[in-house]
This record gives structure tokens, C-alpha cells and sequence, in this order.
């Protein structure tokens, strides 16, 4: 019926239609996994200054306001441009002079496909559309003077089922699980019969007890630990998984040899950093505040202060996402007019705000609790010895919270570097993100993320784990080594 | 000679007077800095609106704050001069924050910066007019009122302290709930796109859509079975364990504790691909059960450090009696342990229940089919590329946290403790 509709209006949509705007569309939703073709043919040859907005929406739309931008395609000078190969790009496009000779798009270094004046049809391949969900698709011509033009909205969905995938071979990971457990069982069974031997009476039947939990935590924590750390060695991929092969140390090569990797583990370390102290210091703060005896309120206070924890991170995290953005609540509060999230040093403060805002509770409620500990004693006889708040703070309260302090912070530390939810749901490691190297907010986490499931490469995305995890060990153990050598000093 | 010695010998009334600064004072240049730094931020502020008068009257502002903390240094007995200038530029400060409030277009960060920049104008001449800060500043203190001054700087220092705790706490209370009023404000404006006054239109649209909706109901369906899962397989495997720990002595009882620890030591990255790749071989990709097993074990460590320190505090004697009395030692675990430590068992189910609750990194790896997805992947799923429901999303977030948030504030207490136990020692 819709299509009858549209048929009927084609016509009428046709008589608008000024030189080199797209009238036609045709939808083809079988030409890949996530994937639907798109053939626009234009009126008249295209001119220079015109734009084109491929528009899409899960509903039907009448107004372009309605739809999302897919992507835009503008017709200008060519020389100069990269022209990615078929495969090299997200979108594969083409054109078509005249001749009938198929072209692949040129693109600008933002990605913008730009064809030559004259060109009088594109083709082109839009990713990422979901599979088996249907959507319109529209294309808008925008003239360079400024008039709009509407193709008819058609209905389309990608239909190819996910076939790059190959199905994994069971047997390879039962026979690793099932041997794990059985030589656990025997190990746990050899250690038991020991206890027995010796005549241990304060062990009957306590290897039976944590068999369970111990077996679990082998199968389903050491297992995946050491496989991944033998992924990282093979040439696995979304399109070669089981027959993935050994290839020695390339992964690694590949990992340091990234464009960005510095950056990226710069911005990791910043992001730590700047995190714990903030928390570590704002937490201190807070709890000195809650710390003051027979203050009024403080349960009322301490209640909403715990709140960013107590509410699930996704949610607050998305909710700060949303008061970012250019109509949300920073600029209504602020009286500005800023798009923070869309400037790379914005979304990182961005990104850095929110994840100090959601970590100080846990920190304040660790220090208060060390607080507590302190004896009283000692504040009376700096107060009969008539040393001041300040005095107290530096010579008392510091040196005495340190030895909760230094764990505290490592864990802090740990948390933080590992933090997926604040980077992938505020920014994504947005706004610039490249093809094939970290985006601007991007951490090691989250780009290994993309890694392994935006590009498939789980050899690749197995070796930037171990060296996360490297780097972290050696960190947390520099930390460790540095602050008991200056507790010795002290 | 005499010349020469630096300290001329103080009588007892010089002592008290010169000790003796009015807490005001006192108070009013430690805390002046902070004034001066939000009516630094105020000039910062105008900038980013590109305001140019208002850049020009909040740096005048913050001009007045400056000569009025270097005169408050100034302040001493026998300086009636300076206090009367603090009169007069106070005066003068306060008629500029009222002209660059006016000029602005008074939202409410206007109205906290106004209040910031306006009210110490207001404080200073207040605080310069005391009876005691008058006689001070006169030079005309007698020995015994200083005294009083001292005794009184005490219960006054008491006072402003009191005062300066409510309004830091006060500043982060407000940093806090500002996102939580936001997203309420949104769950019940019409329409999903932001924008709008505060509560300039209420309707309960997004609720009425959530709770006819299928998906929302489906995603808290998978939600509570894997929460649910999760936490009974989590407390099967839990409870033996820390109660071995907890009491018996055995071979291999060392290695197996530090296993534990040594787990939550490694970053879940290092485990997202391998554990993927394990999961799909196992089928178990898009099933509640492939869930529930990886969130049983991620929070299996904790569970069983906290436990052991709750089983620690059940007194042996109570088990050795039973034991002497005939009953076996897995009857002594059922009958008398396990009701004894029931409360704790309940903090850690919690505990479980909320991990599993709240996850979604694992979640958005593991269920990637929409009928799979748990709530935190499915609300996340409310704002992204090719949608951003606002107002579904808000109401989703308030329905979705409201218990969550109840039960821990109501817990909170056990929470922490228990959390502390096992992740500060580890």
C-alpha cells in the first residue's frame, strides 16, 4: 500500500525536480552482512556545490528532521583526493560519468565521498545497518542554492544472515575444560588423601567444600586467562576463527607499531591519574566534612552523597552523556552555548568530569571509615598542645589515614585504568575516531574493545590485553615498591 | 644595650592583646580566598558566553574582593581608618555584584555566583561593626576584655566551623542531585528530544509507554533471571568455600586463598576476548546461562572473602558442642551454622544480586540478540545511533534504579563493610 503511495506521488515529486537532484533510489538488501546497496540516479548531470544526505529512520518520515544522517556524498573537485579500493572503507561507493564505467568514490580526510561534476548515478554500500530490521531510506539533494530536494522514502533491510563467521569447533574447549577439572579433581583428591595419611583431623572434608567454587573459578577464570594469552600468539580473526594459526610475536608487533598507541596510553595514564587523585581528594574532603561531631544532617547528607554509587553506573553515565549534549541541562545551567562532546579536549574533560563525580562516594566512604578509626585521643592532646585544624590535618590525620590510603588509591587506580562504561557510552572514544587507531577519548580498554569486536581482530585484541596487563602489574607493583620505601624513611 | 633587645619585656595586658584577633576576622581572611576563586570563575563564565560588559563588571568584582582581603590583613587594634575604608568599598563592591546580576540574565548559577560575590560585601561590614571587632579596631581593649575575646573567639570558632562543614557539604549535596533532578525533569517532559524549562510541562507519557511496552518487560524478565541465577549459583559455590576457609586447617588451604585473591587482581579485559571466544564454542552466547556462570564467578572472589569473614565471627564453641553431642560436621553446617550467619548470607546475596544487576560490559559482549539483552544493555540501547530516546530513557532509568537505590541505602552499612573486607585487603 505504501509503495502504491509513493508511486502515486512520484510523479508530483518529479515535476519539483531542478538539474542533478536525486529522484530514484533503488534498495538492495541482500549485497552483505549489516549491509544495504544503494543506486541514486540523478535527473540531470550533477554540478558542482551540491550535496546529497543519504537519511535513514526505523520509521517512516515525511520530514528530514525525522531521520538520521547516514552519510553525505558532495559533488566537487576530485584531484588530489585519496580513492579507496573496493573493501578499504566503511561504505564502498561508486559512480558513474556517463560512460557506464564504475568508479569508486573519492574521499576527503573526513571521510566525506565527494564525486565530479557530471557524475550521473552513485552507487553505494551503506554499513551498519542491523540485520532483519527494516528502515527507510531517503536521499536529500541540497542544491548550492540552498533548495531542497526529497528522493521518495522506500523501505529496505539488510537480509544476509552472518555468514563470516564459521561455527566453532566444541570438542577443542570441552577436551581443555574437562581436562582442567579432572586433574583438579585428582590434584584436590591427592592433596585430601595426604591430610588423611598425616591424620589432619581440622581438615575432614574441607576439599569437598571449595572443590566447587575452586573448579569454577579454574574453568571459567584461569582457562579463558591462559587461552587468551595463547590467542594473542595466533592470527585469530572474526573470518579465521579455528583455524587460527601460531604466529609468534606479530600481534605484539602489530599492537606497538599502532598509530596512536602513545596517545592513547598517554591519555590512559592522564585519565588515571587525574581520576584517583581527584577522588582520593574530594573523597577526603568530604569525609573531614562528615567526620565533624554533632554536625546536623549528616545522615541526610552522607544518604544523597552515596548516590552516585548506589545508582547503576550505565545510567548516571548516560544521563550526564545527555546534559552534554548542546540542548541539555550544562548549557541551560551555564547560560553557554557549548558542544563539549563534539571538541576532542572537551569530551576528554567531559569524560574526566563524569568519571570523578561517580568515583568519589566509594572513596569517601572507605576514608570515613578510617576516620572513624583514628583515636580521639590523639586530636584532644594536639588541641590541649594548641595546634590548629590545619596543624591536626597535615601532623595527624594524614600520616596516620596513610596506611589505608595506599591500598586504597591502588585499587582506585586499578578500577579506574580498567573503566569501560564512563568512555563507551559518553563518547564511544569519540568524536575523532580514525580506521585504524585509537579515537580521541579513547582509552586502552575501550579501543581493545573495538578491537576484538569492531574490526574482529581477536589475536590483536588478545596481545593489547597482555599488555594492559603488563603495564599494569608493572605500575601497581613501581607503586607498591615506592610507597613502602618512603614509609621506611618516614 | 637596651636598644638592642628584640623582645621588650610584654606585660601581661600587652600578652592578651596582642594574641587577640576577633574570630570574625579571623574567619573572614581564611575563608576569603574561595570568594575570590568563584568570582574568578564568574569572569571565566562571562567569557564563555561571550558577554563582554558582564567579563568587564565580574573582573571589577573580583578587583573589590582582592583590596578587601589585602585591607582585612591590614586590620589590626588601632586601625579605625582601614575598617571605615572596608565600610566604604563594601559598599561600593555590593552596589556592582546588584548592577552585574541585573545585567545578566539571571539563571540560577547567577543567582549561586551573586550570592558568592554579594553576600561576603554584606558579611565584612557586619562582621567590622561587632561591639568587640569596634573596640579592637578603636585600639581601646582593656586587658580583661580581651580576655572575654578569647573565650568567646572559642565558641565562635566552633560556630563558623559548623557553618563552613554545612556549606561545603552543601556545594556537593547540590553537585550530586543536579544529574538526578535533571533526568527527572526529562522522564516527564512530552516529547524525546531535550530542551525546556524545569518542569515547565509534566505528563506521565514515557511511563504509560514503558510499561505497555514489550521490550522493557522482556529485558527486566532477562534481567531477573540472571540476577537471580547469579545469585543462588554464586551463593552455592560461596558458602562451602568460605566456610572451609573459615575453619578448617588443611594442605593446600594457602594456595587456593591466594588463587582467590589473585583473581580479582586481573582486569576483566585481559578476559572479555578468551572468555567470548570460550562462550561461543560453549553455545552459551545470547543465554541467560552464559551470564549467570561468568557473573557467579566474577563476584565468586569477594563472595567468599566476605563470607569467610562473617563465618570468622561465629563462635567455635557453639560447632564444638555439637560436635561432642553426636552431630556430623555437615549437620553442624546446616543446623547451626548456617542460621547463625544468615544476615550475612542475605548482604552477600545482595551484594550478588546488585553486581549482576547493574553489569554491562559482559552483558553487551555476551547477549547481543534484542530479545537477549538485560536492562542495562537494553536501556543503553534507548540512546544510541540510530535513536536517542530521552524521555523513554529517563523513565526507564527511574523505574529501573528506584530499588536499586533503596535497597542500598538500606543496606549500605553491611555493603560497605562487607565490600571493604574484600577488595581493601585485596
Amino acid at each position: 500500500m505504501k509503495r502504491f503511495l509513493i508511486l502515486l506521488l512520484f510523479p508530483i515529486l518529479l515535476g519539483n525536480v531542478s538539474a542533478g537532484s536525486v529522484n530514484q533510489i533503488e534498495l538492495d538488501g541482500s549485497v552483505g552482512y549489516r549491509q544495504v546497496g544503494i543506486e541514486m540516479v540523478l535527473s540531470e548531470p550533477a554540478t558542482n556545490g551540491t550535496y546529497y544526505e543519504i537519511r535513514m529512520n526505523d520509521s517512516e518520515f515525511s520530514r528530514t528532521e525525522d531521520s538520521l544522517l547516514h552519510s553525505v556524498i558532495i559533488v566537487g573537485e576530485t584531484a588530489g583526493l585519496m580513492q579507496p579500493e573496493m573493501g578499504d572503507w566503511y561504505d564502498d561507493c561508486h559512480y558513474v560519468l556517463g560512460d557506464d564505467i564504475f568508479v569508486p568514490i573519492h574521499r576527503k580526510s573526513d571521510g566525506t565521498g565527494v564525486v565530479p561534476n557530471g557524475t550521473v548515478s552513485i552507487g553505494c554500500t551503506l554499513t551498519g545497518i542491523p540485520s532483519g530490521q527494516e528502515y527507510y531510506f531517503a536521499v536529500l539533494t541540497i542544491h548550492s542554492n540552498g533548495t531542497e530536494v526529497i528522493s521518495p522514502v522506500i523501505l529496505s533491510s539488510s537480509t544476509t544472515e552472518d555468514t563470516l563467521v564459521a561455527p566453532l569447533k566444541t570438542s577443542p574447549y570441552l577436551f581443555a575444560i574437562g581436562s582442567i577439572s579432572l586433574s583438579l579433581i585428582a590434584l584436590l583428591y591427592g592433596l585430601r588423601w595426604l591430610d588423611y595419611r598425616d591424620g589432619r583431623t581440622t581438615s575432614k572434608g574441607a576439599h569437598f567444600y571449595i572443590a566447587p567454587a575452586l573448579l569454577s573459578l579454574a574453568v571459567l577464570t584461569f582457562y579463558p586467562v591462559i587461552y587468551g594469552i595463547w590467542l594473542a600468539l595466533t592470527d585469530a580473526d572474526q573470518s579465521r576463527l579455528g583455524e587460527h594459526v601460531f604466529v609468534g610475536l606479530e600481534n605484539f608487533f602489530t599492537v606497538f607499531s599502532t598509530s596512536g598507541f602513545l596517545r592513547v596510553t598517554g591519555f590512559t595514564l592522564l585519565w588515571t591519574v587525574v581520576n584517583v587523585v581527584s577522588h582520593i581528594s574530594f573523597g577526603l574532603l568530604l569525609a573531614l566534612a562528615l567526620n565533624k561531631s554533632g554536625l546536623r544532617g549528616k545522615t541526610a547528607y552522607r544518604t544523597i552523597l552515596l548516590l552516585p554509587w548506589a545508582i547503576p553506573s550505565y545510567i548516571t553515565v548516560l544521563v550526564w552523556r545527555g546534559m552534554f549534549e548542546p540542548a541539555g541541562a550544562i548549557n541551560d545551567l551555564l547560560g553557554t552555548d557549548l558542544n563539549l562532546l563534539a571538541d576532542a579536549n572537551g569530551a576528554r574533560f567531559a569524560v574526566i568530569l563524569v568519571n570523578i563525580w561517580l568515583g568519589i562516594p566509594f572513596m569517601m566512604m572507605s576514608i570515613s571509615g578510617a576516620l572513624q578509626a583514628l583515636p580521639k585521643e590523639m586530636y584532644e592532646a594536639a588541641e590541649v598542645d594548641g595546634i590548629g585544624t590545619l596543624g591536626q590535618f597535615r601532623h595527624l590525620t594524614l600520616p596516620n589515614l596513610r596506611s589505608a590510603l595506599v591500598p586504597l588509591s591502588l585499587l582506585g587506580f586499578i578500577w579506574t585504568f580498567n573503566m569501560f562504561n564512563v568512555i563507551y557510552l559518553m563518547t564511544d572514544g569519540g568524536p575523532n575516531l580514525d580506521f585504524d587507531g585509537p579515537g580521541s577519548t579513547d582509552i586502552l580498554i575501550t579501543y581493545v574493545y573495538d578491537v576484538a569486536f569492531r574490526d574482529g581482530a581477536y589475536g590483536v585484541a588478545a596481545a593489547w590485553s597482555v599488555v594492559i596487563f603488563v603495564m599494569l602489574v608493572v605500575f601497581s607493583w613501581t607503586y607498591m615498591k615506592r610507597t613502602n620505601a618512603t614509609e621506611a624513611v618516614t | 644595650m637596651s636598644s638592642m633587645d628584640p623582645i621588650p619585656r610584654a606585660s601581661k595586658s600587652d600578652l592578651a592583646r596582642r594574641w587577640y584577633v576577633p574570630q570574625e576576622i579571623q574567619s573572614l581572611r581564611a575563608y576569603y580566598p574561595v570568594v575570590i576563586f568563584v568570582a574568578s570563575l564568574s569572569v571565566v563564565i562571562s567569557i564563555m558566553r561571550g558577554n563582554e560588559d558582564a567579563i568587564y563588571s565580574s573582573m571589577c568584582i573580583v578587583f573589590v574582593h582582592l583590596v578587601l582581603l589585602l585591607l582585612l590583613r591590614q586590620l589590626d587594634h588601632g586601625t579605625k581608618n582601614i575598617r571605615d575604608g572596608i565600610f566604604v568599598i563594601s559598599g561600593i563592591g555590593l552596589f556592582l555584584s546588584i548592577l552585574h546580576h541585573l545585567d545578566g540574565p539571571g539563571l540560577w548559577i547567577d543567582i549561586w555566583f551573586t550570592t558568592w560575590m554579594a553576600v561576603p560585601f554584606l558579611l565584612v561590614p557586619v562582621a567590622g561593626s561587632m561591639p568587640m571587632v569596634t573596640l579592637w579596631v578603636s585600639g581601646r581593649l582593656t586587658v580583661k576584655a580581651a580576655e572575654l575575646g578569647l573565650r568567646m573567639n572559642r565558641v565562635m570558632a566552633e560556630k563558623h566551623s559548623h557553618a563552613l562543614h554545612h556549606l561545603v557539604l552543601l556545594h556537593a549535596v547540590t553537585i550530586v542531585a543536579l544529574p538526578l533532578l535533571w533526568i527527572l525533569d526529562v522522564a516527564v517532559s512530552p516529547g524525546n528530544s531535550l530542551g525546556g524549562g524545569f518542569m515547565d510541562e509534566v505528563t506521565g507519557e514515557h511511563f504509560e509507554k514503558l510499561v505497555s511496552s514489550e521490550s522493557f518487560w522482556l529485558w527486566t524478565r532477562n534481567s531477573f533471571i540472571v540476577s537471580i541465577g547469579t545469585t543462588l549459583l554464586g551463593l552455592a559455590l560461596a558458602i562451602p568455600a568460605g566456610y572451609a576457609f573459615s575453619r578448617f586447617r588443611f594442605r593446600g588451604r594457602d594456595p587456593a586463598m591466594f588463587a582467590f585473591l589473585l583473581v580479582q587482581m586481573f582486569p576483566g579485559v585481559i578476559i572479555l576476548v578468551p572468555y567470548f571466544l570460550v562462550m561461543k564454542a560453549l553455545g552459551l552466547l545470547n543465554t541467560s546461562l552464559g551470564l549467570i556462570l561468568a557473573y557467579s564467578v566474577t563476584a565468586l572472589p569477594l563472595c567468599v572473602w566476605m563470607l569467610k569473614g562473617f563465618f570468622d565471627t561465629v563462635p567455635r564453641e557453639l560447632e564444638e558442642a555439637a560436635l561432642v553431642d553426636g552431630c556430623s560436621q555437615t549437620q553442624v553446617f546446616w543446623r547451626i551454622v548456617l542460621p547463625l550467619s544468615l544476615p550475612a548470607v542475605a548482604v552477600t546475596a545482595l551484594f550478588s544480586f546488585l553486581a549482576a544487576w547493574n553489569e554491562f560490559l559482559l552483558a553487551l559482549t555476551f547477549n547481543t540478540s534484542e530479545e537477549m539483552y538485560t536492562l542495562p544493555v537494553g536501556l543503553a540501547s534507548l540512546i544510541s545511533s540510530t535513536g536517542q530516546a530521552w524521555g523513554d530513557f529517563a523513565a526507564a532509568s527511574l523505574l529501573v534504579s528506584l530499588p536499586v537505590v533503596i535497597l542500598f541505602i538500606a543496606f549500605q552499612r553491611f555493603l560497605i563493610e562487607g565490600l571493604s573486607a574484600g577488595g581493601v585487603k585485596g
